[in-house]
């Protein structure tokens, strides 16, 4: 089991992933160009919602712990119109890193059953998304 | 091409050529083998940007990856690698021995510039360099 400021940092790195991945699928969003361009808004639209609660838990554990939110990001978001399979491609990649990033904390909070809970939660969920991904792009 | 220009042109970012360095760096100890995770707190930035950042590198033949997401350069990568650290190295030596910058502020300068010099121009640096340290008295090489 890590220190309570270890675990306070690694939530803190989670949140940024989250955090990012919402800052990531909105600047997609508006990217994407092509015939299939508004049946995949939705599909953003949902994921930004997602992670942005993701990262709103996420703070709220920081909160829970007695400790304060520290976000640190550095994201210079660019790029031109990009297709809706180079979009979930990208997606996937920062999904697939979320869920790892939860697969590899999840044995630091053992015991702990608050922030065990959690995590499996966030697994689960993170599964379901590289899943969803992965089958958008079969 | 205007200067300006060239500038723009360079096929290496610096962002690029920090996340090749850190793969080298970390790969050291696994056989040339990085995990996403540590290039992400080796460069402080999150992993889901590192993932992003490498499928271009990939994508430009600099890096390798696994079926479990490891990642390692390649010969080309490599070769950048090499290139980018013998440009740092000359760039600071000038610093270092001919302007007496301390350290510190040369290692942070020649950061700055490491993936920008040409070859040429690093040649003709180290050379300087040590005609330089030659011509001083030898108490104070």
């Amino acid at each position: 089991m890590k220190s309570k400021a270890e675990l306070v940092d690694e939530l803190n790195h989670l949140m940024a992933e989250e955090t990012e991945a919402f800052l990531r699928y909105f600047q997609l969003r508006y990217r994407l160009r092509g015939t299939d361009r508004l049946a995949a808004e939705g599909f953003f639209d949902k994921a930004m919602q997602e992670t942005l609660d993701h990262a709103t838990e996420i703070a709220g554990k920081i909160r829970a712990l007695g400790q304060t939110p520290k976000l640190e990001i550095k994201l210079s978001l660019g790029g031109g119109p990009v297709k809706l399979q180079e979009a979930l491609a990208e997606s996937l990649e920062f999904e697939q890193q979320a869920l790892d990033a939860y697969k590899e904390f999840l044995p630091h909070v053992a015991g702990d059953t608050m922030l065990e809970d959690f995590i499996r939660k966030q697994i689960a969920t993170e599964t379901e998304h590289v899943q969803e991904i992965t089958m958008l792009l079969e | 091409m205007e200067t300006w220009k060239e500038f723009e042109a360079n096929e290496l970012t610096h962002s690029a050529a920090h996340h090749l360095l850190a793969i080298h760096e970390l790969g050291l100890e696994y056989g040339g083998w990085a995990r996403v995770s540590d290039i992400a707190k080796e460069l402080a930035i999150t992993r889901g940007s590192v993932s992003i950042n490498l499928r271009t590198l990939k994508k430009r033949g600099y890096v390798v990856t696994d079926e479990h997401r490891m990642v390692k350069l390649s010969a080309k990568g490599l070769e950048i690698v090499q290139a980018v650290q013998s440009k740092k190295a000359a760039f600071k030596a000038f610093l270092v021995e001919v302007l007496s910058v301390s350290e510190h502020q040369a290692d942070i300068d020649s950061c700055k510039v490491e993936h920008l010099i040409s070859r040429e121009t690093t040649e003709r640096l180290a050379e300087f360099v040590e005609q330089f340290k030659h011509s001083q008295p030898a108490h104070i090489r």
